[in-house]
Order: C-alpha cells, then sequence, then structure tokens
C-alpha cells in the first residue's frame, strides 16, 4: 500500500501543497479531480520524487522514507517501485517502441535481453500494439504513443502507477482506446493514482475519488459519494462548471 | 625577455591609428556583402533559372574555401582579367591603379556575400508562410507584403545571425596584411617587429578586436531587443 | 605580375600540394581533440551552473569568440613561452606545431563548448523525467537517454564546426608551418604562376569541406532516424537545399557566422 504523510511543497513562496495526507490500498484506484492550480499533478509527482517535496513522508510497500532527508539511495528506490505515465507521453525518442518497453528492464533491473524482450513484447501486445514493435515514436499516433507509456510503466511492475493527466494531450477520438487499456490493468487489480479531468472515467473505474484544491485535499470519497452527494462547497462548484450535465444524468 | 605592461599602453596607442582601416574593410564587406547576399537567396528562394543554380555554385565554393584563398585569387587574378581586356579593347585603365585596399574591398564583400545569402536565407524562411498568406488576404500586394510584413520579421529572426556574419567579417579583415593592408593585426606586427615586443603588442591588438566584438554583441542584442518587441515570450 | 595564365600548371600543382594535406588534416584532427575536450570543460559548468567556474568559462568564451584566430594564433606563440618561462617550462625549443594545435584547439574549443550546452539543452526535459521515473540513475539517463539524443541534434553544427576549422589552418603558414597554403605561396613564388596555385588549392579546400559535409550529414541522418520521415521530407521541400540549411541552422547555433 501507499502512505503519503503531511506531504507539503512551496514553489518560491508559493504554497503548492499543504499537509496532504493520502493513503491508497493494494488494488485500489484512486482518482484525484480539481481545478489546474491545485496542486494534484505536483502532488503525483511529489511520489516518485520528480518534484521534491519539501517535507513529509511517503511510504511504498515495505520502503518508507523521510522527504526532507532522502538520500541519493532512497530516491532510487522509492523510484523503482513506482512508475509514471506523462501527460505528454515522454517516450524515449531515439528507442523503437520495444525497446523503449525493454529499456528500464535492461538498465534497471537488469534482465538478460532475452527475457527483457519476451516480456516487452507480450506487454505490447497486451496494449493492442503488437504489430509497432519496431516504430519509432515519431511515426505512431498520441494514442500508440501513450499506450507504449503504459506498457513502460507495466513492465516495472511497480507497486503503483502514478497517470498524470493520461489522455489530456490527445485528440479526442484517441482517448477512448487509452482510457480502454486503462481500465483493462485497472480490472487486473494494480495499485494506480490517476490524475484526470476523464468524470466518465472516474465514475466507472476509481474506487475512491479525491478532490483537490488550494493545496489541500477538500473531499474523498466513493465516486458515487463526491459526484452525486459532494459535501463541501468548492466541490460542488468544481462539478457544476465541469461537468454540468451530472446535474441532469441521474 | 619579461612581459613589458606597460608595453601593451603603447603598442595600443600606436595600433588604434590603424582602426579606421579595419572598420573600413569590415563596414564595405559587410554592407557589399549584404547586397549580393540579399540577390543570391531571392535567386535561390524563388528558384529563378540560371540565376539560382550560379547562386548556389558561388555559395557553395565560397564556403567550402578558406577567405585566404579568395583574396589571393582576387589579387593575382583580377589584373591579370582587367590587364587583358585593357589590351585587347585599347583600355587606358590598368590594374596597376587599383590600390592595395580595393583588392581586400573587393574580395572580401564576395566572401561575405555567400555568408550573408545564407543569413538572409535562414532569415526569410524563418518567418511563418501564415504571415504572408495573411497579408493577402487582407488585400495586400505582394510587395505590399514583403515590404511590410515578410522583411521587417526576416530581419528580427536574421539579427543574431547578421551580428555574427558583421563579426566574422571583422576578425576576417585580420588577413588584409596579405595584400599590404595596415590594419589593426598588420600594426601590430610593425608596433612588434620594430621594438621587438611581439607579445605585447599582439595582445594590445586582441584587446582591441575582444572590444569591438563585444560592442558588435552589445549593439546587436540592443536592437533585437527593440525590433523584436512583438516576440517577447514567444515560442519564435 | 606573374606569368601568363596556363591550365596545365593546376593539374601540376594538385599533387604537390596534396603531399602537405597530411600536415592541414594533423593540425585539423589534433585541434578538434583538443577543442572538444575544452569544450566539455567549458560547457560543464555552464550547464551545472557551477558559480566561479561558470565565470571563468564565460570568459574563456568571451574572447575566444572575440578575436581574430590570427591574433590568436600570434598571441600563443610568442606569449606561451613567456607566461611559461617564470613556471619554469621552457618552450622556446617547442615545435611550432604545438601552439598552432594549442591556439586552434581552444579556439574551436569555444565554438565546441556552445555546441554541447545547446544539444544537450534541447533534449525535451521530459526524456530525463522519464528515465528517472523508470528508475534510472542521473549517470545512466544522461548516457544512456540525453547525450545519444543530443548527438544527433550536436552533428550539423559539429559539420559546420569541422569545415570552418579547416578553412582556418590555412592560417598556419604565418607561423612557419608547411600545410597547404605555405606550401602554395612556396609554388606561386618559385613558378610565379600564384593564381594556377591558389586555384588548385582552392578546389582541394572545396573537395575536403564537400565530403566532410556529406559524410557528417550521412551521419546525422542516420543518428536522427527515428525523427518522422514525414517531417524530413516536408522540411527538404519547404527549404529546398537542405544542406545549406543545415549549415544556415549551424552557425546561428554556435555563432560562428563568417569564419575564415
Amino acid at each position: 500500500m501507499i502512505e503519503l504523510k503531511n506531504i507539503s511543497k512551496s514553489f518560491w513562496r508559493h504554497e503548492v501543497l499543504r499537509n496532504i495526507n493520502l493513503n491508497v490500498e493494494t488494488g485500489e484506484v484512486v482518482v484525484i479531480l480539481g481545478p489546474s492550480g491545485s496542486g494534484k499533478t505536483t502532488l503525483l509527482r511529489c511520489v516518485n520524487y520528480l518534484e521534491k517535496p519539501a517535507g513529509g513522508e511517503i511510504a511504498v510497500g515495505d520502503f518508507r522514507m523521510d522527504c526532507a532527508r532522502a538520500k541519493r539511495g532512497d530516491v532510487l528506490r522509492l523510484r523503482r517501485k513506482t512508475a509514471m505515465v506523462f501527460q505528454q507521453y515522454n517516450l524515449f525518442r531515439h528507442k523503437t517502441a520495444l525497446e523503449n518497453v525493454m529499456e528500464a528492464l535492461l538498465v534497471v533491473k537488469k534482465l538478460p535481453p532475452k527475457e527483457a524482450r519476451g516480456r516487452s513484447v507480450s506487454l505490447l501486445e497486451k496494449v493492442g500494439l503488437g504489430d509497432k514493435l519496431d516504430a519509432y515514436p515519431s511515426r505512431l499516433s498520441g494514442g500508440q504513443q501513450q499506450r507504449v507509456g503504459i506498457a513502460r510503466a507495466l513492465a516495472l511492475e511497480p507497486e503503483v502507477i502514478l497517470f498524470d493527466e493520461p489522455t489530456s494531450a490527445l485528440d479526442p477520438e484517441l482517448v477512448g482506446e487509452v482510457l480502454e487499456v486503462i481500465r483493462n490493468i485497472a480490472r487486473e487489480g494494480i495499485t494506480m493514482i490517476v490524475v484526470t479531468h476523464e468524470m466518465g472515467f472516474a465514475r466507472d473505474v476509481a474506487n475512491r475519488v479525491v478532490f483537490m484544491d488550494g493545496g489541500v485535499v477538500v473531499e474523498e470519497g466513493t465516486p458515487d459519494e463526491v459526484f452525486q452527494r459532494p459535501r463541501e462547497e468548492r466541490t460542488k462548484q468544481f462539478l457544476r462548471r465541469i461537468t454540468p450535465e451530472a446535474n441532469y444524468s441521474i | 625577455m619579461q612581459l613589458d605592461i606597460s608595453f601593451i599602453w603603447t603598442a595600443f596607442r600606436q595600433i588604434l591609428g590603424a582602426i579606421p582601416t579595419t572598420l573600413s574593410i569590415t563596414a564595405v564587406s559587410v554592407l557589399v556583402g549584404f547586397l549580393i547576399g540579399a540577390v543570391t537567396a531571392l535567386a535561390r528562394l524563388y528558384r529563378v533559372p540560371v540565376l539560382s543554380q550560379v547562386s548556389s555554385a558561388y555559395v557553395t565554393f565560397i564556403r567550402g574555401t578558406p577567405m585566404l584563398t579568395h583574396l589571393l585569387l582576387i589579387y593575382f587574378g583580377l589584373p591579370m582579367i582587367i590587364d587583358g581586356l585593357a589590351g585587347h579593347f585599347g583600355w587606358s585603365f590598368r590594374s596597376a591603379s587599383i590600390p592595395m585596399i580595393g583588392f581586400a574591398y573587393i574580395s572580401f564583400s564576395i566572401t561575405a556575400g555567400a555568408y550573408m545569402s545564407e543569413v538572409v536565407r535562414a532569415g526569410l524562411l524563418a518567418v511563418d508562410k501564415g504571415q504572408t498568406e495573411a497579408a493577402h488576404s487582407v488585400g495586400m500586394t505582394t510587395p505590399q507584403a514583403l515590404r511590410r510584413i515578410l522583411f521587417p520579421q526576416a530581419l528580427a529572426a536574421a539579427l543574431p545571425n547578421l551580428s555574427n556574419s558583421v563579426i566574422g567579417m571583422l576578425h576576417g579583415s585580420t588577413l588584409a596584411f596579405a595584400v599590404s593592408v595596415v590594419d589593426i593585426n598588420a600594426k601590430a606586427q610593425i608596433v612588434a617587429s620594430t621594438n621587438w615586443k611581439f607579445f605585447e603588442a599582439y595582445l594590445a591588438a586582441a584587446l582591441i578586436f575582444w572590444g569591438l566584438t563585444v560592442l558588435i554583441e552589445r549593439s546587436s542584442a540592443w536592437i533585437e531587443k527593440r525590433i523584436g518587441a512583438y516576440n517577447r515570450g514567444g515560442v519564435a | 605580375m606573374g606569368a601568363s595564365f596556363d591550365i596545365g600548371y593546376v593539374f601540376s600543382f594538385l599533387p604537390k600540394l596534396l603531399d602537405t594535406l597530411g600536415v592541414t588534416l594533423l593540425i585539423v584532427a589534433g585541434s578538434l581533440l583538443t577543442g572538444i575536450v575544452a569544450g566539455f570543460l567549458v560547457a560543464l559548468p555552464r550547464m551545472y551552473k557551477i558559480p566561479v567556474l561558470r565565470a571563468l568559462s564565460g570568459v574563456y568564451l568571451s574572447f575566444f569568440r572575440g578575436t581574430p584566430i590570427l591574433i590568436q594564433l600570434f598571441l600563443f606563440y610568442y606569449g606561451l613561452p613567456e607566461l611559461l618561462k617564470p613556471l619554469g617550462f621552457d618552450l622556446s625549443r617547442a615545435p611550432v606545431m604545438l601552439f598552432v594545435i594549442l591556439a586552434y584547439g581552444l579556439h574551436t574549443g569555444a565554438y565546441a563548448a556552445e555546441m554541447i550546452r545547446a544539444s544537450v539543452e534541447a533534449v525535451d526535459r521530459g526524456q530525463v523525467e522519464a528515465a528517472y521515473a523508470a528508475g534510472m540513475t542521473p549517470y545512466q539517463a544522461l548516457s544512456r537517454i540525453v547525450l545519444p539524443q543530443a548527438l544527433g541534434i550536436a552533428v550539423p553544427v559539429f559539420s559546420n564546426l569541422v569545415i570552418a576549422l579547416l578553412k582556418d589552418t590555412s592560417l598556419a603558414f604565418t607561423l612557419g608551418v608547411m600545410e597547404m597554403t605555405g606550401k602554395a605561396q612556396t609554388l606561386g613564388t618559385l613558378t610565379q604562376h600564384f593564381v594556377e596555385t591558389y586555384i588548385a588549392l582552392a578546389l582541394i579546400y572545396l573537395v575536403i569541406s564537400f565530403t566532410l559535409e556529406k559524410v557528417l550529414l550521412a551521419a546525422e541522418r542516420r543518428l536522427n532516424r527515428h525523427e518522422a520521415r514525414e517531417e524530413r521530407v516536408v522540411r527538404r521541400f519547404a527549404l529546398g537545399k537542405r544542406g545549406s540549411y543545415r549549415a544556415a541552422l549551424a552557425d546561428i547555433e554556435t555563432g560562428k557566422g563568417g569564419g575564415i
């Protein structure tokens, strides 16, 4: 399980995260919602230390670290227990789809090439790209690139996969294929924290929805609780703005 | 022999007198070079038959050979051509009446022209095609679009490159020693050999060039800031 | 001035000039090596923002880009022995080649430093993040992800740098090194057929520059084969001759605008 305790973070003098506490059970899918600037992406990036939190504690599985006193080795261990799917995909541009998935298996996990290859091929098949093994990212559509990104994250067999607005950069007609892949791996019981604006997806897949605003967790609960019976005024306002249909749907 | 600090100052003052020569060579080659560059760049961009092939060959040749060979070829070759033609047509003009600095002007202008051609071309290509289309869409004629929309933006885009070319020609003007023109470098050589203080004299010359270069860089940055104001914060 | 023009001399001079090609190429290779090492040493403190060293490398860059290579040659030749004498090094009998390679090397280093910095910075920040997120160490991220991509970006600039260096070596004769240009002058004086010698000389430089450019263009294509082919075609179509546009871009990136 994942445990975030009192995570805080400021950029210059602006406090982006204020003592965030969040627990995610193994196999749970947590969706973080919130207006832009609410700190949700920063929180996600703190979990694998792409942003350095000013203070707090992060625990992933049996590994626990104090953010203020993290050493290089700690950061590496944390990153090897987590994986990230980026908004801009960030596939390694000079490597093929297959090489992108294999890279960390070879370099980080030190698997023999044959085994790394086998595992990568089956993961790419799983995301529906068995026929694109040797394509470079520049020759893949956004949706295909993001599916490679997901396969790359899965390859690490992390304790948790962090999704940072995985469909925000995609053309509308490509969103579906990526969400479908995420939905499928969610069903396999892989722990996920997802930052997204896709309300339908959140309602459908999330075990728990967390609403953030102004660097704090305003409200959390099951999708039903948060979407149908939000308690906080800020949550209600946000939901009205982002999903007008929510008022009419049921 | 020991470093004579005070002689650096003496040499510095003596060399100052050669600055106008260096600057005039630089200015002539940059200005004439820009004209040659603009014509050849436009010929290549608009694929003018014959002229564009000639321009490409010219740019390739000049960029592929050292500036010194251009100077030497002009210095030895031009009189041959002129005197040959003069003899043939019975002109009274002879190559001997061309001043030494004239060879530097001609040759360096030809050198600069090829580099300027690339600068102008890159500048024009840097302007988004949509800009010309938009100009046409509001009813401008092609010359209007070029003059009012395309050129100002191309100039802004080309400015850093232009400044580098000016610096390149300033530094290149030191080659004028080969045709006995007394520029900063040649003056330094004279001061050095008459006083037997080579290091000091060249140090003084280096300081003068360094100062001039920084001056060009600063002015270019200043101009860029002024004419490029519309670009502030953009991606381009 | 000189004897009348005879094209035959051009051909007879070619092999004689080519005898000294080795010297020219030795200067190019030696300076390139020195320059790349110097370039890394100067670029690193600038990229990692190391206080004092960063300021020092700024002065180095400004000086070597702010003064003509000809002056730098003389400064090294006359100055280095004087500067090092108090430290106990006697360079009065050092070969001229040492000064030549050092001067060209440090000159090239100033441009190489900018090339290295610009290429590394041109690699998208997301690439490093993805490498870190996958659990790579900073060294792994640099060597496996950033540098291979930076290399592809650097090649056109590098190509320009090498050709500029080749052309600059035509000044080494001023210190008495018998490279191609020096040899050409000797031949010219000897036969009084100056125009023919310099045509032959220019032809050799042209062929070497052209070959270098083509070889490095092929290397660039290979290194960037991961970039979309359609994009490359569009670029070439829009820009006409791609080679010279690359060179123009290279000028923009290093600031080696004129070149001698």
